[in-house]
């Protein structure tokens, strides 16, 4: 696993996408410090659902993913490279895992270090709200991974059809549609982050704990499966 | 048909002997093809089409240790059916086994193939020798660092290796993937277009590579739509057609077995005019035309018989011969009759 690990983590460690990753990344911590500093400070509901729930599992997360993630195997498939690693004596799955391993490797920094700040900032250096974010944005971040690189590898549109689904589903309809809930990577880690510190953030319904833990599993090893399934079938180019 | 061996049969004549074979014995036709159970790559049947397309049709052929070309135009179906064989694609009927096991899915057998594209699958931000090293890894390589300078060493690029891959001129990246194409000396190499890009000493070079290594006993396909460089190198033909297996077998086979070719022989001798007289009554001559520089060009469809009519006929008239040389005796001819077939 190792060369197709490095060789991922390479491709993707291009200036200008950690550039992209950065300035959206610190995008919450500053909309949260703008937010504290207005006169009328949001109460702790309006800056969960506004900041953490709405832009930091809804938007960012996501979109600092499908920024790296779409590019994992899409990338190869554009220029052909994948052919490397199929034609190469190793099972799928040592293609696909470590694929989607060194994306969560480079996103998931991002993404902790946003959701860790934003979350101490806004709740004055509470260390197990702050925990309970991060834990729940890293979470996040390894989902939508998952999801992205199977769309990287099932279409040469990823990004577009990343940012629909952003925008659409994560974004539009989870919020207000509670049976998309069950579908939504969004209120997985917002279901998370309320069991991780009850005493902050208000239990939720829907989905449980339960059931976004169970759900999360499943997720992640579907996508990866799916990744994993399609290396095998596809007529490389 | 088994190509890899001296044995030939052009499309045509391959299908109007099926239909012999069917009438002649009334129950038992005669087999398509003649297998060979040491074949290294086994194509049987194998169909490719994308929506409408048929890219590849009906194709079998057994594929021998040595050198085998692949021969087609652009678009012929030559890709379709190298992708088909290294297992990048599957096919839409018909199988294609390689040493014996089916080549889609089947990981494993890539230790014992080396496969070159005809793209430019190299990653540009890395160093020559990073690639073929991670190949080499990739492939399960134990002495990485020899098998890595004895590759580099092979394609003549030990001075460039430290640098990436993105300063290379085309012909240096083509080598520098040969190099990792052969990093774990596979038994095996399927080449897509290999020489795209080389100049003519870099020709020389790869040509040179590759009958070595056939000659250690390396099974080699290559394909190209270049006629020379497949006759310089290749032991066999597969010529594709339209999606087809339009002939197989040696070049010069190949150019025998399509005996309702027009041949165009020109000839140089001291009395051009008497010999042109005399010729075209031979039954082997269909026509000549007298050029300009004094010599004639007889069209033949039966060149054998008019290498044994025209020195009788000459010898009679006592005229000299003095040069007697064909002028489509080259792949290229053959190539562009059966392609207007």
């Amino acid at each position: 696993m190792g060369p197709v690990y490095r060789l991922t983590l390479r491709q993707l460690s291009g200036r200008w996408r950690l550039a992209i990753m950065t300035v959206l990344s610190s995008m919450p911590v500053i909309i949260a410090v703008l937010m504290l500093r207005s006169d009328d400070a949001p109460s702790v509901w309006e800056f969960e659902s506004a900041i953490l729930s709405a832009m930091l599992a809804g938007s960012i997360a996501p979109l600092v993913v499908l920024a790296i993630a779409a590019a994992a195997m899409g990338n190869e498939v554009e220029d052909r490279t994948l052919a490397n690693l199929t034609l190469s004596p190793i099972p799928r799955w040592k293609i696909a895992v470590p694929k989607l391993l060194a994306v969560i490797t480079l996103a998931a920094p991002f993404m902790a270090v946003s959701a860790f700040l934003t979350s101490w900032v806004a709740f004055i250096g509470d260390v197990q709200a702050s925990i309970a974010v991060t834990v729940s944005a890293v979470v996040g971040v390894a989902l939508y991974a998952a999801a992205f690189v199977w769309l990287g590898l099932v279409s040469t549109q990823a990004i577009g059809i990343g940012l629909l689904y952003i925008v659409l589903w994560e974004g539009f309809f989870s919020g207000f549609v509670s049976g998309v809930r069950l579908l939504s990577i969004r209120h997985y880690a917002i279901a998370l982050m309320h069991a991780m510190d009850p005493r902050r953030f208000a239990p939720v319904e829907h989905p449980n704990v339960t059931v976004a833990l169970v759900l999360v599993t499943i997720v992640f090893g579907g996508f990866l499966l799916m990744s994993v399934r399609r290396l095998r079938r596809m007529d490389v180019p | 048909m088994t190509a890899g061996t001296q044995s030939f049969r052009a499309a045509g004549e391959e299908s109007q002997s099926t239909r012999q074979g069917d009438l002649s014995t009334g129950t038992t036709p005669i087999p398509r093809v003649v297998r060979n159970d040491s074949a290294v790559i086994r194509v049987d049947g194998v169909s490719r089409w994308f929506g409408s397309v048929v890219a590849v049709s009906d194709v079998t052929f057994d594929i021998m240790p040595g050198i085998t070309g692949l021969l087609g135009p652009n678009g012929a179906g030559k890709t379709t059916l190298l992708r088909m064989m290294t297992g990048l694609a599957t096919t839409s009927r018909g199988t294609v086994t390689v040493f014996g096991e089916p080549v889609r899915d089947n990981p494993p057998l890539y230790k014992r193939i080396g496969v070159m594209s005809e793209h430019e699958t190299v990653y540009g931000f890395m160093k020559g020798r990073e690639f073929v090293e991670m190949m080499g890894r990739l492939r399960g390589v134990r002495d990485l660092a020899g098998a890595v300078d004895k590759a580099i060493a092979l394609v003549d690029l030990a001075d460039a290796q430290y640098r990436p891959m993105d300063t290379y001129s085309r012909g240096m990246r083509q080598r520098m993937r040969l190099a990792a194409t052969l990093v774990h000396e596979p038994d095996l190499l399927i080449l897509d277009e290999p020489l795209n890009g080389a100049d003519p000493r870099q020709r020389v070079h790869f040509k040179r590579l590759l009958q070595q290594l056939a000659s250690e006993g390396k099974t080699i396909v290559l394909s190209s739509h270049i006629l020379e460089e497949v006759e310089q190198l290749a032991d066999t033909v597969l010529l594709i057609v339209n999606g087809k297996l339009a002939a197989s077998g040696g070049f010069r086979a190949i150019r025998a077995a399509l005996n309702q070719r027009p041949y165009h022989v020109r000839v140089i001798c001291d009395a051009p005019r008497r010999l042109a007289a005399e010729v075209v009554k031979l039954p082997s001559v269909d026509a000549v035309n007298m050029d300009p520089d004094g010599a004639i060009v007889v069209l033949s469809r039966n060149v054998q018989d008019l290498q044994i009519e025209l020195p009788r006929l000459a010898q009679s008239a006592r005229i000299s011969l003095r040069r007697v040389e064909p002028l489509d005796d080259s792949l290229e001819s053959v190539f562009g009759y059966l392609v207007e077939q």
